[in-house]
């Protein structure tokens, strides 16, 4: 019981990871991006790539993971210039399937759907399953808790405050000076690293990556996650994050003890209540668990908050 | 920011803190109490394996309520604890750690796509947990899974290789084969052109396709440009279903050739009998005169249970064998003991109940299973098998033959 639940802190601890550089694009800057699992891909597949056929230490892979995303970030951000809202949505959704389909295709770099086996983990060989997974939740403990240290600095820097206003009205920030485009790209870039952190750290944790991994149901649990947590702050990411997990691991334990059902019926039951749940939290509870502050410890709450549609 | 908000979610999370620690100790409070012997099921229910996962469970849960009829395990009823593998590799290697941490099963029996295989392999072996799988790629029986690992399926160089011989016996000079993009594809297209240029027939082409399109026209015109006398469709039942249409569409009538995972009873009732009409389908078979297979039909009340249903069946009664062999019920046992009870020259079986017996008589045995023989060699792939031949006629499925 304890290494699972060790290793569902793992679990959640990545999503955390990804919830808080979803939360910079998307919360922040309010970029809906829907291709979260394409940097997720990058990341885990530069760092499994430098550390299997080249050798390289873990963690030099895994900050060329969070790099190559912000790389890739950046190149999106600016071929999608012109884009907000819902097409946004769909050009990122677009580019994160183009990542999966050429780790598919690109046999000769990625091994194709066969995937990349093998991937190291740190001190794998030498640890049990119990003492590796406890080191994993150490390791995610710490670098969850600085990229949240992290986010909340930007969050009541100078920046984050541009970026939430050219969330809440691009036109207004460029009129007051902004350069709206740098802001854009910058945040782009900054939660790809979260990202492709997050995806290194997945591949060196489970040992395989395959493009299967790489679909959209992972960038809905995390959608769900922030919507759960709350939009725009870091607290409710993170704690989304752990919500999801605990809730996608607490119906495999409750469905079972409903009587006269299938394992069958349960399965399609568990798809049911996670879509149930984002349906009832987007009805009664929109701001998410812990809705984002009105205001924050250096700039206090002189006016009333301006209602956002 | 008021100190109401922050008050109300502190409080909130506390509940939702507490709900939790609840739920999750119920469940272990509730099994506790059982004194049964817990076996790990992980099939995909829902997903791309949603077809055939629930198959495979039906027939593992009907061995087991067989051998708990018959006395049990080591004394104890097994139960069987389930799974659903989603069809997703992230979900699976989170299900599998529920079932080796939480119930701390000695085996999982039953992931079925390549990738979800290969992903909850390391977990397994790292773990000392045995794994029984029915993917096809070639890749997973080479992982280091130091003998934790066993597929009761034909890899795919055997599976080629039959193919081709199958294609050549119909008179094919010209083959085309589309593969849907997997592990699968470039090893069995290189197999089957191998096979067939060796006995003098040509490829007239092959080409790999994405998932999930809603029309192959354009891989369909590519093929039709090549004049091939048959196409071999290998992909899903998704995909085959739209390529079927498309070929039919485009006016392609020689003989198609599929596996029957991917034109299943569902493609034959949604599809139009003209579109189907004339396409060969192939499996991995039980060797139909096996008495095993005439046992599982009857257990299963099928007339002819289909390669999964047979590869499950086998599983679970490879696993209760061993481990009543080994007289306990860990993985590394199951491991050490697979091979004394499904090969050699003792006493055959052919049914996980008669086997028990034999073993409690203190003898000798060699399971022979409803799929095939169930030799395995050291990589944990089976030795041989036979695969069963049918075509469709009037949107219905005639069998041809088991060769």
């Amino acid at each position: 019981m304890e290494n699972y639940i060790i290793a569902m802190g793992v679990s959640a601890g990545i999503y955390a990871l990804m919830a808080l550089g979803m939360n910079i694009i998307w919360g922040m800057a309010g970029l809906i991006n829907l291709g979260l699992v394409g940097f997720f891909a990058v990341g885990a597949y530069t760092s499994a790539l430098l550390t299997v056929k080249f050798g390289l230490p873990i963690v030099v892979g895994v900050m060329a993971g969070g790099a190559a995303a912000a790389l890739v970030g950046v190149i999106v951000s600016l071929v999608t210039v012109r884009m907000r809202g819902d097409y946004l949505a769909i050009v990122t959704l677009g580019f994160a399937e183009t990542i999966r389909v050429f780790a598919t295709n690109e046999i000769w770099l990625t091994n194709g759907s066969d995937g990349i086996s093998g991937i190291p983990g740190p001190f794998r060989g030498a640890l049990t399953p119990v003492e590796f997974n406890s080191l994993y939740l150490a390791i995610m403990v710490v670098v969850v808790a600085v990229a949240y240290v992290l986010v909340e600095r930007l969050s009541y820097s100078p920046f984050g405050r541009v970026l939430r206003a050219i969330r809440d009205d691009e036109q207004v920030a460029a009129v007051a000076g902004k350069q709206v485009l740098l802001y854009k790209v910058q945040a782009f870039a900054l939660g790809s690293v979260a990202l492709g952190v997050a995806g290194a750290l997945y591949g060196h944790y489970t040992s395989y990556i395959a493009p299967d991994i790489f679909v959209p149901l992972l960038t809905l649990y995390i959608k769900l996650a922030l919507l759960a947590g709350g939009v725009g702050n870091s607290k409710g990411a993170v704690l989304g994050a752990f919500v999801v997990v605990f809730f996608l691991e607490c119906t495999r334990f409750i469905v079972p003890l409903i009587p006269a059902i299938t394992p069958v019926q349960g399965a399609a039951l568990r798809e049911l209540i996670v879509s149930v749940s984002l349906l009832v939290i987007l009805r009664f509870r929109s701001g998410g668990l812990i809705p984002e502050a009105r205001s924050h410890l250096v700039v206090p709450a002189a006016l009333p908050a301006p209602t956002r549609s | 920011m008021t100190s109401l908000t922050r008050s109300i979610s502190r409080r909130s999370a506390l509940k939702a803190g507490s709900a939790a620690l609840l739920t999750l100790a119920a469940p272990t409070l509730v099994r506790a109490q059982s004194a049964s012997l817990k076996l790990g099921v992980l099939t995909p229910l829902t997903g791309a394996g949603g077809f055939d996962g629930p198959r495979m469970l039906k027939a593992m849960q009907a061995v087991a309520e067989e051998i708990n009829g018959a006395g049990g395990l080591l004394g104890k009823k097994i139960d069987l604890v389930v799974e659903d593998d989603q069809t997703n590799p992230e979900a699976a290697v989170r299900a599998a750690r529920k079932l080796i941490d939480v119930d701390r099963v000695p085996v999982i029996m039953g992931t079925w796509a390549s990738a979800v295989t290969t992903a909850v392999a390391p977990v397994c072996w790292e773990s000392k947990t045995f794994l029984t799988t029915v993917s096809g790629a070639d890749s997973i029986t080479l992982l280091p899974h130091q003998g934790y690992l066993i597929r009761t399926q034909p890899n795919n160089a055997l599976q080629a290789a039959k193919h081709g011989e199958f294609l050549l016996g119909l008179g094919s000079k010209r083959v085309f084969i589309m593969s849907i993009q997997s592990p699968f594809a470039a090893p069995t297209q290189a197999k089957l052109k191998e096979t067939v240029e060796k006995a003098g027939a040509a490829m007239a082409g092959a080409l790999i396709y994405e998932k999930d399109k809603t029309t192959y026209r354009s891989e369909v015109d590519q093929v039709l440009r090549a004049k091939p006398d048959v196409v071999y469709v290998n992909g899903y039942a998704p995909d085959v279903s739209v390529i079927l249409r498309d070929l039919y569409r485009a006016g392609f009538n020689g003989p198609r050739f599929a596996q029957s995972y991917s034109v299943t009873s569902k493609v034959l009732e949604a599809l139009p009998p003209e579109v189907t009409e004339g396409v060969y389908t192939v499996a991995p078979s039980a060797d139909i005169q096996s008495p095993a297979f005439a046992l599982a039909a009857k257990r299963l009340k099928l007339e002819a249970p289909d390669s999964y249903e047979t590869q499950a069946t086998d599983w679970i009664s490879l696993v209760s064998l061993a481990i009543a062999k080994a007289g306990q019920a860990e993985g590394t046992a199951i491991k050490d003991a697979v091979r004394k009870i499904s090969q050699g020259s003792g006493e055959k079986v052919y049914t996980a109940v008669d086997g028990l017996k034999a073993i409690a008589a203190g003898k000798e045995i060699n399971y022979e299973g409803a799929s095939g023989p169930c030799d395995f060699n050291e990589i944990g792939d089976i030795i041989d098998c036979k695969f069963r031949f049918q075509i469709v006629e009037k949107g219905q499925f005639k069998f041809l033959k088991v060769a």
